[in-house]
Parts: structure tokens; C-alpha cells; sequence
């Protein structure tokens, strides 16, 4: 009976029980959070002993998950802690902040993530947006970004339904779903770009 | 008594973190305790290995546009399950043929499977899972605003 | 072999590899959650009025439209992710509906701007975060153990049996996300004004745990 999954589980369960015994004393409130973040690494190492390529898939929406209510999180926490003067620095290197080089590894990045498509080239296209945000003080307009979000939210809805009831049309599909999904992560992640940028000193 | 004294110290919401995570922790001690757990080994979307392939271990077979067989629930209910298990960018085909270490970076990883699954048969996982981050976000959003 | 709470799946809407199904307790839960969404998406939200004892000393707390409407957004999300969470008939796919109960009874709370209430709110974000480890951790167990994610299957009785654990983490997951057990520390959320969206977190809490309940007797 114990076979492979069963070891695995049980090293998984051990590191789940250091980490939940951490949380049971912590009593910080920004430490609670931060070992929360340790502990997801649990949840996402029992996902993967499933093994298969649908273990790889599920990952994807439990990390989602975890990284999204995260960021709700701590906006909560700096609100209640009344930290509302950020002052963030760009990077300090003379040589991004001043020359052109930010932007064209920006565009580089952006064009290779729309090439790729699907979630590596959203996460590809967005680490180009950040970049470039972080590097020059660049503000952007979050309505715009949040529009933006939007409706590459309703195009990925459009494409799951010609995925189920017009399944004929599956790459017109795929593709909607494709760029949906790179849109959307790209917006997401330069909104995080902005966060960061804004009360600068 | 016993449940004024314990309705006292849930109603301290300092400590609910704290409850939960014993609470956690006890199960997953009970979890050791339970092993071993039998792995059925009637798997969807199981995964092969072929080790002289340059895209190993990302390798799902099949030449694009040429539908492949996918383990799936109900196959059924998904006819086009099948048809983009393996498609490479340029840069990435010209990068697989020139090297065997393709499959070990994520930036080449060959999404097709990955696509197929959470696009087509489970595409409602998805659907969830993109609402979630638009709902945290706009939360994260709207407080950094009106905060 | 069907043998359940719910009884036999009446109606089947297939995406892909997860069905939703309709049975008759699901119907009801799922009737239940339509109904008041309707209620919070039609109805006017109260306004607090502070009285101080011993006199005649009144005054009605300010509430921006912003707030209101933020507010009634989160409210409608949940809504719709409690309906979502009773029709769904694959486990990994409840947990994640039931995620999104959890963000968004956060988030109906979050937006008050009163520091006791901000305070009550990141806690309970905190067990909600906590709350997918046991829930997903579950589904996992479910999916190495037998096999399969749908419910439909497990039903049949076919597939090896689910081991208790697995079950236990589903029910824990459920409980830190709808804070089922915790009502003594969600009055501390009662007092943030509005009532028809923080009767929502409540509303949803308990319709997940009548629908963990079915999940758990299966297979």
C-alpha cells in the first residue's frame, strides 16, 4: 500500500503541519500573511503529486487564486494600518533610467509575449509593461487598464461558450481565448506596475 | 458555561486565524495518521515520458492540427478536444531543433495540453479561476483608491 | 447505483468535462441564492442610525453612493458564485466557486471605511486564505484517489471509495471560506451598515455547507 503518492503525501502533510503550527502561534498581523503564503505552497504540492497533466492545470487556478486574494489582502492591510505614503524608488541604475534601453527591452519582451500566446506570453508581455513602468516614472490611467481587463474578461467568456455549443468554431476559440487571457494578465500585471509607480518622491 | 467561554474567545476575531490553523493542523495530523492513500492508476490526462525528444518532458506528441488522443471525462463532450496538444512558436521550433534542453525552460514550455484543458474541457475551471483575480483586484483596486 | 440526498440528477448541462446538474436539493439551494441576488441587486440599502442612550440624540452615519455600489457589486458576485457553487457537479470546480465566495464576502466588507471593521475584515480574509489550503489539498485527494473529478461519476459507485480525509479537508475548506462555525465573530462584521449585502456573506456561508454536505455523502 505504500506506494510513491503515499511517501510523497506524507512529506507534503509533515511540511503542512510545520507551516499550520507557525500560523497557529503567530500573532503579527503582516507575519500572519506572510506564512499564509508559505502554507499555499502546501495546497500546491499536493495538487502536483496528482502526477498527470491535469495536475499541471490545476495548478494554475490554485495559484491564481492564492496570488489574487493576496494582493486583496495586503491593500487591506496597508489600509488599516493607515500606510498611505508609499514612497517607492525606481530602479537606480543609471544607465535604464536615463537611455532608451528600458523601452526597447520593453517592446522586445512585449512582442516575444504576443508571439507566444496563452499564459506565458501574458506573463512575458506584462513583465515587459512593469518593467517599463518601473524604470521610467511613468503614470498610467487605471480606468483605462481596468477597461482593458474588462473586456478581455468578456472575450474569454465569448470563447468558452463557442468552445461548448459551437465547438466547429474551436480556433476561432482558442484564439479569442489566447488573446483574452494575454490581455488580461498583461493588464493585471502593469496595474501592479502603476501601484508600485505612483507617490514617488 | 462552556459555550459562553467558548463563544467569548471566537468572538475575538484576533484569534480566528489562529483557531483555524490548529484546526488545520489537527487535520493534517490526522492525515499522517490515515496513510497510506491508494493512487488509482485509471488517471485523465496521464503523462509520458519520451526521453530523446528535445521538448522532454513537455512532449505530448502529435504534429499540430492533427488531432491526438486526450484521456478526458467526456470525450463526447469535447470533439475538438485534441488538435493543438503540441504547437511551437517559431523562435521555439528554431530553438528545439537546436538544442535538447528546450523542455526545461518555462519560457519555451509547449502550453497545447495545458491550452486544451483549461481552454476546452475544463474551461469552466477557468472561467472561475479569471473572475477570482478580476474580483481581487478590483477590491485591491478600489481600496487603493477610496483608502 | 444512485443513492444520495439530493436524489437522481433531473436535468444536465455539459461544459466539457464538468457537468452541472440539477437535482432536487440542488434546485432548491440554487432557487434560494437566485432569489435573494434578485433581492440584493432590487432593494435599497439600509442606513445606520447611531441613538445614544438615555436620549433623545440621534445621527445617521454617512455612506458614499461609491461604497453602496461597490458593495452591491460584491454582493451580486457572490450571488452568482453561491448559484455556481450549488448547480456544479465537479469537486475541483466547487472549490473554486466556493473561493470566490470567500473574496468576495471579503470584499462586500472591505469597502467600509471604519477602522473596526477593516480590521474584522482582514482577519477574515486571513482563515479565507487560509481556508483553500485543506480545500483544494482536498480535490486533489478526490482526483489521485479515484481517478475522477465529476460528481456524476462518483455517484455511480463504481470508482474506489473516497478516503475521509479527503472529505474532512472539502468540509474544512468549506467551513474557513463561508466561516460557518465563527457567526460570534462575523457580528463584528454585522456592524458595518447596508443589510441586504452583509446578509449576503451569511446567506452564502450556509448554502455552501447544505451543499458540502451532499458532496461529502457521495462516493
Amino acid at each position: 500500500m505504500w506506494g510513491q503518492y503515499s511517501y510523497g503525501i506524507l512529506v507534503v502533510l509533515v511540511a503542512g503541519v510545520i507551516a499550520f503550527y507557525a500560523l497557529a502561534r503567530e500573532r503579527d498581523d503582516l507575519h500572519k500573511l506572510l506564512l499564509l503564503d508559505l502554507v499555499e505552497i502546501v495546497a500546491i504540492g499536493i495538487i502536483a503529486l496528482l502526477g498527470t497533466d491535469l495536475a499541471e492545470a490545476l495548478i494554475l487556478p490554485g495559484l491564481t487564486v492564492g496570488i489574487a486574494e493576496l494582493l486583496a489582502l495586503s491593500q487591506i492591510y496597508c489600509t488599516k494600518e493607515g500606510i498611505c505614503e508609499r514612497p517607492v524608488r525606481g530602479l537606480n541604475i543609471e544607465v535604464i533610467a536615463k537611455g532608451d534601453a528600458p523601452l526597447i527591452i520593453s517592446i522586445f519582451l512585449i512582442a516575444y509575449g504576443i508571439i507566444l500566446s496563452g499564459f506565458t506570453g501574458g506573463g512575458v508581455a506584462g513583465l515587459g509593461l512593469i518593467f517599463l513602468f518601473i524604470s521610467r516614472m511613468y503614470r498610467e490611467d487605471i480606468n483605462l487598464l481596468e477597461m482593458a481587463s474588462g473586456i478581455s474578461w468578456a472575450l474569454w467568456i465569448f470563447a468558452f461558450f463557442v468552445f461548448m455549443f459551437l465547438p466547429q468554431y474551436w480556433f476561432i476559440a482558442l484564439m479569442g481565448a489566447a488573446i483574452g487571457i494575454l490581455l488580461k494578465v498583461t493588464a493585471k500585471m502593469s496595474l501592479v506596475g502603476t501601484m508600485w509607480g505612483e507617490h514617488r518622491d | 458555561m462552556i459555550i459562553r467561554r467558548i463563544s467569548h474567545i471566537l468572538c475575538n476575531y484576533d484569534n480566528l486565524t489562529r483557531l483555524f490553523a490548529g484546526a488545520c493542523l489537527l487535520l493534517f495530523i490526522a492525515g499522517i495518521l490515515l496513510l497510506p492513500l491508494p493512487y488509482s492508476e485509471k488517471q485523465l490526462y496521464p503523462k509520458t515520458f519520451d526521453r530523446n525528444s528535445s521538448l522532454d518532458p513537455y512532449d505530448r506528441g502529435g504534429p499540430p492540427f492533427t488531432q491526438v488522443t486526450i484521456v478526458s471525462q467526456y470525450p463526447e463532450n469535447s470533439p475538438t478536444a485534441g488538435l493543438v496538444t503540441s504547437y511551437l512558436t517559431p523562435f521555439s521550433l528554431f530553438l528545439s531543433q537546436v538544442t535538447l534542453h528546450l523542455g526545461t525552460t518555462i519560457v519555451s514550455h509547449p502550453g497545447g495540453i495545458i491550452d486544451e484543458i483549461l481552454y476546452n474541457t475544463r474551461g469552466l475551471d477557468t472561467v472561475v479561476e479569471a473572475t477570482i483575480l478580476f474580483i481581487a483586484f478590483a477590491i485591491a483596486s478600489y481600496i487603493y483608491r477610496k483608502g | 447505483m444512485i443513492n444520495l440526498i439530493g436524489g437522481v440528477p433531473l436535468y444536465v448541462l455539459e461544459f466539457g468535462d464538468e457537468l452541472v446538474y440539477f437535482t432536487p436539493y440542488t434546485i432548491t439551494l440554487f432557487l434560494l441564492a437566485l432569489t435573494f441576488t434578485v433581492l440584493v441587486l432590487i432593494s435599497r440599502p439600509e442606513k445606520q442610525v447611531d441613538i445614544a442612550f438615555g436620549g433623545d440624540a440621534y445621527r445617521t452615519k454617512e455612506i458614499s453612493v461609491s461604497e453602496m455600489r461597490f458593495r452591491r457589486f460584491m454582493a451580486i458576485a457572490c450571488g452568482l458564485a453561491t448559484m455556481g457553487a450549488m448547480v456544479t457537479g465537479d469537486i475541483f470546480n466547487f472549490t473554486l466557486f466556493t473561493a470566490m465566495v470567500g473574496i468576495t464576502n471579503v470584499g462586500i466588507v472591505a469597502a467600509v471605511k471604519s477602522l473596526h471593521v477593516q480590521d474584522a475584515a482582514y482577519q477574515y480574509g486571513l482563515v479565507a486564505l487560509a481556508a483553500t489550503v485543506p480545500l483544494f489539498a482536498g480535490a486533489a485527494i478526490y482526483a489521485a484517489v479515484t481517478g475522477s473529478l465529476s460528481m456524476i461519476e462518483l455517484m455511480k459507485g463504481t470508482l474506489p471509495a473516497v478516503p475521509l480525509i479527503a472529505k474532512g479537508m472539502l468540509m474544512l475548506g468549506v467551513i474557513g471560506e463561508g466561516m460557518a462555525p465563527f457567526y460570534a465573530a462575523k457580528a463584528e462584521m454585522f456592524r458595518a451598515p447596508g443589510a441586504p449585502y452583509v446578509i449576503m456573506c451569511s446567506l452564502s456561508s450556509l448554502l455552501l455547507f447544505l451543499r458540502v454536505v451532499e458532496i461529502v455523502m457521495l462516493g
